[in-house]
Parts: C-alpha cells; sequence; structure tokens
C-alpha cells in the first residue's frame, strides 16, 4: 500500500476551488516534493492529509488511515512543519519539545531532545526564550518537532527556508537518511534546486490539479524549465487538456517538444 | 513621501485588517449596534435608578481605558499580534524601508486611529444618547459636547499610552515616580485631574476646560510619538529552572503552556490582576451609586461575585492571547484536551485574583455577607469561560468587531447577569430568598458553563476542520 493515496480529492473554500480532483500516489520510503506556484494548492494538500481540513469530496488514505474520520490517528504517526511556523514565543526549545514529547506521550524525552539539538545543532539554544532565537535557529527546533517522535511519514513545507548553507547541507544529509530508513518524505517547496537535489518523485502541481509527475534525474530537460511549462499548460488547460491523462504522460509530452 | 497619503494608506490597511478579521457585513454593522447598544445601556440603568451623570462619568473611564490599548495595541504587543492575526506588516512598522522618519510615521498612525475610532466608535456610542434628546433628558448641544469631550478623552488615553511607554523604556523608575505622583494626585486632589481632563470640559463646559483639555490631549499627543522607542531586545533570555515540567506535572502541558505564556509575555500577572480590578473598580462605583440614590440595600456578595465572575471574560482573553488556533490542529490531541488545559489556566488565575478583590471589598463591606461573593464568583466564572469558549474558541479577540457574535454573548452574560443582581437587590427586603436564589441560580449556571466546556472542544475541531 501507498503511504499517501488520494482520489478526485477536491477542497472548496466558498467560491474559491483549492483542489480540483487531485490524483495523487506516494510510496513508502520516497522522498516526495510536491512544486507548484502561490495559491496552486500544496498546502491545502498537506493540510487534508494531516486531517487538518476535511475535503469536499473524494478520498484519501496517509499510511492506511483515513484522516477525516481518525485525524487524530493520522497525527500520532506523522510529523508536520507547516510553513512559516515558529515555536512558542514563551517557551525555550527543550520547553517547547517536552510540550510536543508529553502530547506525543514519548518516553526518555531529556535524550531525544539531547539527540535532535546535537543532529541540528542548537544545544547552546535549549534554554533560551524561543522569542529570542534567529529565524534560522527557530526552524531548526521545528525540524526537531518533526523528527522527535520517529515517525513513518513527514510532511514538511519548505524545509530549509532561512537556514545557513552549512546548517542546509546538514538537514538535506539526515533527510536522506531518514528516507533510507524506509520512511517517507513529503515535502512542499518553491525551490527547484531543493526538489531536484533532494526529491525521488517530482509532483508538479497547478489550478489544483496534478499536471506533472516524474524523477527529477529522469528529465531531459530542467526542472525549472519543465515547472515552468506544466504550470503555464496548467493555467491555459482547457477542456482538451482535461480529457489528456494526467500525471507521466503529459511531462513526458512536454519535456520533448 | 506625502503624510496624506501614508495616513489614507493606514486608514484603509485599518479597515482592510477589520474586515478580514470579521468579514464586512458585520464590520460595518459594528457602529449600529454600538449606538443601539449604548441607548439600550443607559435606559436600563436609569430605570434601575443610576444617576445620568454616574453613567456618563463610567463611559469616559472606559473610553480613556480604550484609548491606552488602542494607543500601543500595534507597536508593543507585535508578538501577540502576530499570533493572532498571522504574518501581519503593518505600515507602522516600515521606517527602515520608507523614505518618512519612524516619529512622523507614529504620528500618523496614531492620527489615523484617532479618525479610525472616533468615526467608527466614538461618534456611535455619543449618538446612543440622542434618545435622550427626545425624551428632554439632555440638550443637542450638551450631546454634542459629550461627542468632542468624548473623542478628546480617546485621545488623552492614546497619547498618553504611548507617553508613558516611551518613559518606561528609557527609565523604570521615573515611570514608577510618575505613577505614584498621579496616584496621589488623585487620591488627594481629584477635583484637578478632572480639571485637567477632557471630562472638564463636558462637566464644567467653558473657555478655561476648553484651554485645559485642549493643552492636556495635545501635550501627550505631541509627547506620545516623540518619546516613544520600540521595544528592542532586552538581550537573550536564558530559563533553565524545571517549571514547565513542575506546572505539566499539576495540571498538562496545555496550563503549563497556558501559564507560562501569561507570566511570560509583557505585563506578567499584573494585566490579569489589573484588568479584572477595572472590573472590580465598576462594580463598586454602581454598588456605591445605587447604595446613595436608591432606598435599596443591595447584596455586596452577590453583587461583587456575579460582576467579578463576569469580568473574569478578561482573563480569558488573557490565557488565549497568544495562541495561533491552528497550531492544535497539527499535534494528536483533541480540542477538548486544550481547553481543559486553559480552564486550569484559567482557574489558577482568576480565583485568586477575585478572591483577592473581595477580601479587599471586605474594607467597606461587611466580611460574613461578602462569603457568598466566594461561592458565586468562581462558579459565574465556570459558566464565562463556557460561554466564551463555546462562542469564540480560542480567539475571544472576534468578539470586538463581529456584531452578531457580539450581541449573542452579550445575551449569554445578561441572561445570568440580570437574574443576579436583580436577587442581589432585593436582598435587603427578602434576604433569605435572595440567597437561596443566587446560591441555586449559580451552581445551575455553573452547571450550563460546565456543559459549554464539554461541548466546545468538539465544535471547535469541526469548524476549524
Amino acid at each position: 500500500m501507498p503511504a499517501v493515496e488520494t482520489h478526485n480529492l477536491t477542497k472548496r473554500y466558498g467560491d474559491v476551488v483549492a483542489l480540483d480532483g487531485l490524483d495523487l500516489s506516494v510510496k513508502r520510503g520516497e522522498l516526495y516534493g510536491l512544486l507548484g506556484p502561490n495559491g496552486s494548492g500544496k498546502t491545502t494538500t498537506i493540510e487534508l492529509l494531516t486531517g487538518q481540513r476535511t475535503p469536499t469530496s473524494g478520498s484519501l488514505s496517509v499510511l492506511d488511515m483515513d484522516p477525516v474520520s481518525d485525524p487524530i490517528a493520522v497525527r500520532e504517526s506523522v510529523g508536520i512543519l507547516p510553513e512559516r511556523e515558529d515555536p512558542p514565543s514563551f517557551l525555550t526549545p527543550r520547553e517547547y519539545l517536552e510540550f510536543v514529547g508529553e502530547i506525543r506521550g514519548l518516553d526518555n524525552l531529556e535524550s531525544r531532545t539531547d539527540e535532535w539539538a546535537r543532529k541540528l545543532q542548537f544545544q547552546g539554544i535549549l534554554d533560551t526564550l524561543s522569542s529570542d532565537l534567529s529565524e534560522g535557529e527557530r526552524q531548526r527546533v521545528m525540524l526537531a518537532q518533526v523528527f522527535i517522535h520517529e515517525p513513518q511519514l513527514v510532511f514538511i513545507d519548505e524545509p530549509l527556508v532561512n537556514l545557513d548553507p552549512l546548517m542546509q547541507a546538514e538537514v538535506k544529509t539526515q533527510l536522506r537518511d531518514y528516507c533510507a530508513d524506509g520512511n517517507t518524505l513529503f515535502l512542499s517547496t518553491h525551490f527547484m534546486a531543493v526538489a531536484e537535489e533532494l526529491c525521488t518523485t517530482v509532483g508538479i502541481i497547478a489550478g489544483g490539479q496534478l499536471v506533472a509527475e516524474r524523477d527529477p534525474r529522469e528529465l531531459s530537460k530542467g526542472l525549472l524549465e519543465t515547472f515552468a511549462r506544466e504550470v503555464q499548460l496548467g493555467s491555459e488547460r482547457d477542456d482538451e487538456l482535461m480529457d489528456q491523462p494526467k500525471t507521466g504522460d503529459r511531462l513526458e509530452e512536454a519535456s520533448t517538444r | 513621501m506625502s503624510s496624506l497619503l501614508v495616513f489614507r494608506r493606514m486608514l484603509v490597511e485599518e479597515y482592510r485588517m477589520h474586515t478580514e478579521l470579521f468579514g464586512r457585513g458585520r464590520f460595518v454593522g459594528f457602529p449600529l449596534f454600538t449606538a443601539a447598544l449604548v441607548a439600550g445601556g443607559v435606559w436600563l440603568l436609569e430605570a434601575t435608578g443610576t444617576n445620568l451623570e454616574s453613567i456618563i462619568a463610567g463611559l469616559f473611564v472606559l473610553v480613556f481605558l480604550f484609548g491606552l490599548q488602542v494607543g500601543t495595541i500595534g507597536l508593543i504587543g507585535r508578538d501577540a499580534m502576530r499570533n493572532v492575526l498571522g504574518d501581519v506588516t503593518l505600515l507602522v512598522f516600515s521606517g527602515r524601508t520608507l523614505p518618512i522618519s519612524r516619529r512622523k510615521l507614529l504620528a500618523t498612525f496614531l492620527l489615523k486611529d484617532l479618525v479610525y475610532y472616533i468615526g467608527l466608535f466614538l461618534t456611535p456610542i455619543a449618538l446612543g444618547f440622542l434618545p435622550l434628546v427626545t425624551t428632554g433628558d439632555m440638550s443637542l448641544s450638551t450631546v454634542g459636547v459629550l461627542w468632542i469631550a468624548l473623542s478628546a478623552t480617546f485621545a488623552f488615553g492614546a497619547g498618553t499610552s504611548l507617553a508613558l511607554a516611551g518613559i518606561a523604556t528609557r527609565n523604570v523608575g521615573a515611570i514608577v515616580a510618575l505613577i505614584v505622583i498621579l496616584v496621589g494626585v488623585l487620591v488627594a486632589a481629584p477635583d484637578v485631574l478632572v480639571a485637567l481632563s477632557p471630562y472638564g470640559l463636558y462637566a464644567n463646559p467653558g473657555i478655561e476646560s476648553a484651554v485645559a483639555s485642549i493643552v492636556g490631549v495635545v501635550t501627550v499627543l505631541i509627547a506620545g510619538p516623540l518619546l516613544f522607542e520600540p521595544p528592542t531586545s532586552g538581550g537573550v533570555r536564558r530559563i533553565e529552572s524545571r517549571r514547565f515540567n513542575h506546572l505539566a506535572d499539576r495540571g498538562g502541558v496545555f496550563f503549563a503552556r497556558s501559564l507560562l505564556e501569561v507570566t511570560r509575555s509583557s505585563g506578567s500577572v499584573w494585566k490579569v490582576i489589573f484588568s479584572l480590578g477595572i472590573l472590580f473598580a465598576v462594580a463598586a462605583l454602581v454598588l456605591e451609586r445605587v447604595v446613595a440614590a436608591t432606598a435599596l440595600e443591595p447584596s455586596a456578595g452577590i453583587a461583587f461575585g456575579t460582576l467579578l465572575g463576569l469580568g473574569a471574560f478578561t482573563t480569558y482573553n488573557w490565557v488565549t492571547q497568544l495562541n495561533e488556533t491552528r497550531e492544535y490542529l497539527r499535534y494528536p490531541v483533541s480540542y477538548s484536551t486544550v481547553f481543559a488545559g486553559k480552564f486550569r489556566a484559567f482557574l489558577t488565575l482568576s480565583l485568586p485574583t477575585g478572591v483577592g478583590y473581595l477580601a479587599l471589598a471586605g474594607i467597606w463591606y461587611p466580611r460574613l455577607e461578602l462569603l457568598l461573593g466566594v461561592l458565586i464568583f468562581p462558579l459565574v466564572s465556570i459558566y464565562v469561560f463556557g460561554v466564551t469558549a463555546y462562542l469564540t474558541g480560542l480567539s475571544p479577540n472576534e468578539l470586538l468587531f463581529n456584531t452578531p457574535l457580539f450581541a449573542l454573548y452579550g445575551a449569554a452574560l445578561a441572561v445570568v447577569a440580570v437574574p443576579l443582581l436583580v436577587a442581589a437587590l432585593a436582598f435587603g427586603e427578602f434576604p433569605r430568598y435572595s440567597v437561596g436564589f443566587a446560591v441555586v441560580f449559580s451552581v445551575l449556571t455553573a452547571a450550563v458553563g460546565a456543559f459549554f466546556i464539554r461541548k466546545s472542544g468538539p465544535r471547535w475541531s469541526r469548524r476549524l476542520r
């Protein structure tokens, strides 16, 4: 069974269609990157998959669980890092990780905290109030809370934002190691280089639909060019395009034109 | 860059922020609702024998406090703002990118606040007094003077908060000395402060009072932007105590986090004590006026217990102010657990504060009678927590300009306030019935509150998803 699967997933906010029949399948152990322009439905996709929102229609499953009927079970098994989320201003990183750990019912919290602080190099600020941390330090703390319970599947929106180049390299290594152990990573990003370098599969989303999906290393043209072409196609799609197969075939067609 | 352009953009920014938060229809209806609420409130208070001048004096106090709050909310509470509104960047914060000085931006921001709130809030309040013109209790010119004096009071409050914050960032000793002097003058010669404030213009209209209030308002409006310095980081704060663990062991992680957020943010627990203190002062003033103006002998215990309990909504505001509502949807935890932790934090903060004020009331009122307040206050507080959690979730600020929600919330509080205050007023005539009714009614009220607390978790979980 795939780690993540959606069929005809649709989400409307009033008159606005955020997701329009999204079909998605992410294999276990995959490092999946969802690329798309602003407002294309990336955040909504992650919110639906983690049970933070309920879909208007369609079906979805995450680690063989239904995020609609059992969102808490899904959240127990996954790690989530939304875009631009900071640790609470008036807790220290140590207190915040204890807060998250207690909610998740973890044992050996102290050693887990120390381990992740060491891996992400923030031992020196464990007892500093979060409001006094730099953006990069806050991002490292948020990454630690994603992994502290050793989840099988992780959803991250922009994993490398605000990190310096050395820390970016360190986090990339951590993410690869995490997937090498058989876990699944689902990340959403605007950065082509991140997707190209890290992901084993990249999905391009535009207008609430998956318009292309491929292993970035197999692309005959660069990912940036493919992305631009597919997004343009997505925004200009008409009935004829809607009738075409949605995933690999269209990317193939686009990349060989 | 033209200050007029910045001023207009700031007005649009403020309007968009409020309509985004509360919805355009609900927000636009708020001035009408305010006028109706004031008209109804004045009528009700007059019907219960409260003197019109006392009502207006209380109104001036509230408008001054509102001015104090508005003057600094966008400047000092940026952390709180980001947590409540998400990523918000206001024009007033753009001093480093626009070719306009920070002081000029601040003065424009202050002017925008005055125009905006006078138009949308203070004018409707003054219009709420128009029915008294038709009944002959007030002249149209008096309503006009009231409008001018209330607007000046609001400006006085906004400018004062900026000036005080400016002095505080420069010298804590100076701010303490200034507050001691102000309190000293207030106690020793209250008439002097009244004469120098815009309230003097309303109480004794004339050239002297007009000049005095204009000088006072203009002084603080100039001094505020000149003195104010944006808060800079006071260095890196390290906390190596195990307070979080100790609190979490006692009441869970949501309890621990809520308490630490209140105690470590600006104002610490003093903001809880101060805001409930305002309610206590208003309750004492109303009670004193009722005793002076009528032949009734109200029960201080029932009255204080009820009014302080209702005032506990301010504590609810403090325990939720730093929360981004959707954050809890990302943890494997139900909203019921979150509300349970908030409830424990709410009781931990509000109960000792309320009981402290009841003990303070013991200086002036029969202590045995106030014991009734010690019973009623927590029961009413439970109701207030339940209703606030159920109606507003973790965003009680939404009440501010959401007209239907505000009306519903007001009605929910009135359902409890009116019977209990009537019981308090009837105490002199029917002491046993009054006490019996108040106790039984408060217990039922708490039960209803507990019901709402239980329903709040599932309701907000559904609504937010």
